[in-house]
């Protein structure tokens, strides 16, 4: 069974940059997801959104990688949010506490709204 | 205390496997396993549960028991003995098996660098399936995933 690489896009929707994840969240994706990430970084935002649309699997090293970035949102102040993640999943971030730590929302619609709040 | 013998005859063996240790395999285990099952009563949550649960154990035997080398497999065994899925993974790995594990990460001390980000499969395991054992022997270690097939059909 072939490895789907993660590939990822950034963009900016009203002012929260979205990350954009699509294909397999493990430890080859570290070098696409880091980068992503500096890319968001550098915009002018207080809040990156991870969005999960396209992911179909994160194993316990992907779940290390969320957790590398979100130290890295939390050592600048930043929010990271997550949106669009399956049933499955949402489980795992409650029982990693990930959830704790970074909101969970349902649709990218309802997460930028959030942010737009508060 | 039951006869061993009388409890295997018990047992439906419903595949037998193995794959190099190669990274990305445990992919392949987990929908082997999923197919596996298809005529047991796992299904939605509870076979992502299980999936999760073998494709951690995988990368387990992959990485901590075998060292990655593909010319090592990992051996999938998968059963149901009386009213239970049991998924037994194989590795070569050598010395005392590794502990049981599995408590709950200290995700501030993570957060804080002060831990690293990684360790993460034992408890997803424990999380996943009603039990999890851990065997070894010279040349061997095992990890035994366990699914009560009650009446909701899993965990």
């Amino acid at each position: 069974m072939a490895v789907r690489h993660l590939n990822v896009e950034v963009r900016l929707d009203t002012g929260v940059a979205v990350l954009d994840l699509m294909g397999e969240i493990n430890g080859f994706a570290e070098e696409a997801l880091n980068t992503a990430y500096a890319e968001a970084d550098a915009k002018e935002t207080n809040t990156i959104l991870l969005n999960f649309e396209e992911v179909d699997y994160i194993n316990s090293t992907g779940i290390a990688l969320i957790v590398g970035l979100l130290a890295k949102a939390r050592a600048t102040h930043k929010r990271l949010l997550a949106c669009n993640l399956s049933e499955h999943y949402v489980e795992i971030f409650n029982i990693t506490r990930l959830s704790d730590f970074m909101s969970v929302f349902p649709d990218e619609e309802s997460a930028v709204e959030e942010a737009s709040v508060s | 205390m039951s006869d061993p013998k009388s409890a295997r005859t018990n047992a439906e063996l419903l595949a037998e496997f193995s794959v190099p240790s190669e990274p990305g395999n445990e992919r392949l285990v987990m929908e082997t396993v999923a197919e596996a099952v298809g005529g047991l009563d796992i299904r939605g949550e509870n076979l992502e549960r299980l999936k999760t649960a073998v494709g951690e154990a995988t990368m387990n035997a992959m990485e901590h028991g075998n060292k990655y080398s593909p010319e090592l497999p990992v051996e999938v065994r998968v059963e149901v003995v009386e009213r239970d899925l049991m998924v037994r993974i194989t590795d070569r790995g050598s010395g005392p098996p590794p502990s049981r594990g599995g408590d709950v990460p200290d995700l501030e001390a993570k957060l804080e660098g002060m831990q690293t980000p990684r360790g993460w499969g034992l408890f997803l395991i424990k999380s996943m399936v009603d039990d999890m054992n851990i065997t070894g022997d010279d040349g061997h270690h095992t990890i035994e995933l366990v699914v009560h097939l009650g009446a909701e059909g899993g965990k």
